[in-house]
């Protein structure tokens, strides 16, 4: 294919660090390729290393998802060297993971996905001045409030792990510090301000509970025309302009889905083990695929590295995994094309599957049947897949779904903490061990594994939510989730196909990213724009 | 006001998360109460017009002004010196950073990475990553110690994993302000206002410090004591405003019970995270301070430890911190 025209959208930023490649065909995209373009190395950096450099390095992969780095390879630690975990300490790791994805939420949101509400595509739509009052970049009435008060998640954060980003405050065995009571109380002070402020005046133009009454997607249409504050509310406007202008339509996806939960139930988390996790969760794991549920189990995770710039010659558990990089010059002879690893869960007689994770992942473990008391049961997501099913505007309605959600277990968790019992259970660091850590950061499930030889690290294999969305093509040649997402899309003007920015950025990928769009009959380059991203 | 425009290389975005925390001014503010005008950032929306690619170049041919360079993460110079482990609008990032540099007005490395390799660098440096102009603490870098931007000016480096954002935007306000001749740099080309003092300045320990009473456990532990000397903590040997100018308007690692990991220092990671280095003070003969606080001497130190140890009243025994 050749490189013709450049064109950037009136939204496009410059390309970065994801190239997209899509071809055209009689105004449908036919296929796609998504490369990841910069190597960093972390793998290799840890090997010989302190058992617990990846509480340091870690976080570093990613400053967008740092807490989420951290909280994950803390449990990697605390599976392998056997550790007890007070309650308080539990708390404070499920307080500051969720802090650190109410941040996320309304970042991601506005700056990077509603602005494209205010490309001219969508200019004959009758609520497009609206869109461009509220969501142009740095102008926007709701860009401005969302944007900057995502900073306010994060304040609590820093009350319990010094600082947001880049903390490594927790540890095997709990936590470094213990708040003070006005740590507690200032908490709560910041959070209900923050409620009151955007969750509640912006984002639902009502109440937390009222919102999580909805159950099914007519719960949700009939909430909208219960006010009109709920109507016009930022997800009802959502919902409206999406119908409106099509996001329902397209982005659909592999419509297979992968959460290895987060958050743990004290009490039921006191020594952690990796065989202990699935029962312990209160956002619930599990894959999602060709309709039915199966319960996570980290031993059917495989990296395929046949399109990646990485030597290998079968896909690996990541307790095996490997991360030999290779010349991207040399490797495109091979037909590689990514620095991202393929990440695939082996189902039953599906074999090793592509799976998409993220917040709609989320949704569809918690609409798993058998919920245990303590664990997140919400239907609501189940019934919009079966009504109206996956796209661009679901999987924005999924994150938002999750703000008031998580206020309300972050609020629960900071009542429960007692303030005069222990955070901290001084580990024994055994020479030997493998660990198992993960969490779902915002954007999706992230997870740790580590081999401890000689008391030091052996091995240490992280498989990042961008990875399971982004990754290449397999060994058999099947597309990743965001590559299958991209295919389908219908593009009404192939010189600007704000279709392929809303579907790449529905997948909150953390990369910059740029949009190569080829006609696929003759190789013409039409256009090619970009995609910002967080990393 | 300044036109700025900011690119990222081998980076986790961590920086640009700090700054999206700044307050007084946040990000909004600096751009619609000071004029910044940011050519190009990528994570934040920006009404660019068609062909940002172009505007790219131009800065690069230097047909458009630029008054800021912005970097964030490392050089990345792998393989073989191609920079092809991080490619950039169709070339290595490494090739934007030369000529992007030599048309800027000022040019800023934010975090450890663009001022000295950071994490990235780490052995065995897998990327081949440097600092913009210093790899770790020896004076090079990618750009090379000679390097003036056409102020004249040497690379500012804002240290940090990640900077605060106030030392960002409150330098981005000196400049916005006729305040460019008050920034001083040390001889790590920081500027002095921020990294003259010392992450223990301002700590809320330091009366632990100063009698000699440790932390012995992490928790609740950390009610009481000073992290110096069990937990590594390196607040008296960094140089960064941390406890003057905290986190997320909030508190600070040593505030929180987390030791100072010295992230403002070319060195960090210290002890390249080596077995048995982490969140442990390395001592001598098990019971002395390999590393004592900046400028002092071992035997004064020993000394004064003594009768520091001798002066201590009973409440630097209890705990301070409590419910």
């Amino acid at each position: 294919m050749t490189s013709l025209d450049l064109h950037v959208s009136p939204l496009g930023r410059v390309e970065g660090d994801l190239d997209v490649r899509v071809t055209i065909e009689d105004g449908v995209v036919s296929s796609a390729w998504t490369e990841a373009a910069m190597f960093r190395g972390f793998e290799i950096i840890l090997r010989g290393k302190d058992p617990q450099a990846g509480l340091i390095v870690t976080p570093r992969i990613c400053g967008i998802c740092g807490g989420s780095h951290l909280y994950k390879s803390a449990y990697a630690l605390d599976t392998a060297w056997r550790t007890t975990m007070p309650d308080n300490a539990t708390l404070v790791r499920n307080i500051a993971q969720g802090c650190e994805t109410l941040q996320s939420i309304p970042r991601y949101y506005y700056a990077l996905f509603a602005i494209d509400f205010t490309n001219k595509n969508y200019a004959g739509s009758p609520m497009y001045d609206e869109a461009v009052r509220r969501y142009a970049p740095y102008v926007g009435t709701s860009y401005q409030k969302g944007v900057v008060l995502s900073q306010k998640p994060v304040e609590v954060y820093a009350i319990f792990g010094g600082q947001w980003p880049h903390s490594s405050f927790m540890v095997p065995g709990g936590v470094m510090g213990a708040p003070t009571l006005s740590d507690v109380t200032r908490s709560i002070a910041i959070l209900e301000n923050w409620k009151d402020n955007w969750l509640e005046s912006d984002l639902l133009g009502g109440s937390v509970d009222r919102w999580l009454e909805n159950k099914t997607w007519s719960d949700v249409l009939a909430w909208m025309d219960e006010s009109e504050s709920h109507y016009n509310s930022d997800i009802g406007f959502l919902i409206r302009y999406s119908l409106d202008v099509g996001l329902d339509k397209y982005g659909k996806g592999v419509g297979n889905y992968i959460s290895t939960g987060t958050y743990f139930d004290p009490s039921l988390y006191r020594n952690p083990t990796i065989d202990g996790r699935n029962k312990a969760l209160i956002g619930r794991g599990g894959v999602f695929a060709d309709g039915q549920w199966f319960e996570f189990d980290q031993a059917n995770v495989r990296e395929d590295v046949s399109h990646s710039f990485y030597q290998g010659s079968r896909p690996l558990h990541p307790f095996e995994g490997e991360t030999i990089p290779i010349d991207p010059e040399k490797a495109k002879a091979q037909g590689k094309y990514s620095w991202a690893k393929s990440p695939r869960y082996e189902v039953g007689d599906l074999g090793a599957i592509p799976l998409e994770t993220g917040p709609l992942a989320r949704r569809m473990a918690a609409a798993a049947p058998n919920a245990a008391p303590h664990q997140d049961a919400d239907p609501l997501f189940l019934d919009i897949y079966n009504t109206i099913g996956p796209s661009v505007m679901v999987r924005q309605l999924a994150r938002l779904h999750e703000a008031p959600k998580y206020y309300k277990w972050v609020r629960g968790w900071l009542d429960q903490i007692n303030l005069k019992e222990s955070f901290y259970s001084k580990p024994t660091e055994y020479a030997e061990g493998r660990g198992f850590g993960s969490t779902e950061a915002a954007r999706g499930s992230l997870s740790d594994w580590i081999v401890i030889e000689d008391s030091k690290i052996k091995n240490y294999q992280v498989v990042t939510p961008t990875a399971w969305n982004i990754g290449p093509r397999d060994s058999a040649d099947v597309l990743g989730p965001m590559e299958t997402a991209f295919v389908g899309s219908p593009i009404v003007d192939p010189e600007d196909p704000v279709e392929l920015g809303h579907v790449a950025r529905s997948f909150d990928s953390c990369l910059v990213c740029t949009v190569h769009a080829y006609d696929g009959k003759t190789g013409r380059e039409l256009s090619k724009f970009v995609i910002n991203g967080m990393v | 006001m300044a036109s700025v425009l900011w690119f990222q290389g081998g980076a986790c975005s961590g920086n640009t998360m700090s700054f999206l925390n700044a307050d007084e001014p946040n990000v909004v503010d600096l751009i619609v109460d000071f004029g910044l005008d940011l050519i190009w950032h990528p994570s934040l929306g920006l009404e660019l017009g068609k062909n940002a690619q172009k505007l790219f170049w131009d800065c690069a041919k230097g047909d458009r002004p630029l008054d800021v360079f912005v970097f964030e993460g490392s050089v990345i110079e792998a393989p073989n010196g191609t920079g092809r482990m991080d490619m950039f609008a169709d070339r290595p990032m490494k090739d934007w950073v030369t000529d992007l540099a030599a048309q800027a007005g000022i040019v800023v490395a934010i975090g450890d990475c663009a001022c000295w390799g950071g994490i990235p660098a780490m052995e065995p440096n897998p990327s081949s990553s440097t600092g913009l102009q210093f790899h770790k603490r020896n004076k090079g870098g990618f750009l090379g110690p000679n390097f003036t931007s056409k102020a004249g000016l040497p690379v500012i480096n804002i240290p940090g994993c990640p900077a605060h954002p106030d030392w960002i935007t409150q330098i981005l306000v000196a400049l916005a302000t006729g305040r460019t001749s008050d920034i001083a740099l040390d001889e790590l080309q920081r500027p002095e206002t921020f990294f003259k003092t010392f992450t223990q300045t301002g700590c809320t320990r330091v009366q632990f410090y100063e009698y000699k009473q440790s932390t012995m456990s992490f928790g609740e532990g950390t009610r009481t004591g000073c992290l110096f000397y069990e937990f590594g903590c390196r607040g008296p040997m960094t140089h960064s405003p941390c406890n003057r100018i905290l986190w997320n308007r909030q508190s600070s690692k040593t505030r929180a019970g987390q030791p100072c990991y010295g992230c403002t220092e070319p060195e960090f990671p210290h002890f390249d995270l080596a077995p048995g280095t982490l969140f442990k003070t390395q001592k001598v003969a098990g019971v002395i301070p390999k590393e004592t606080g900046t400028g002092t001497k071992k035997l004064s130190y020993m000394a004064a430890a003594a009768a520091a140890r001798l002066a201590a009243p009973d409440w630097s025994k209890e705990d301070m911190f409590v419910v």
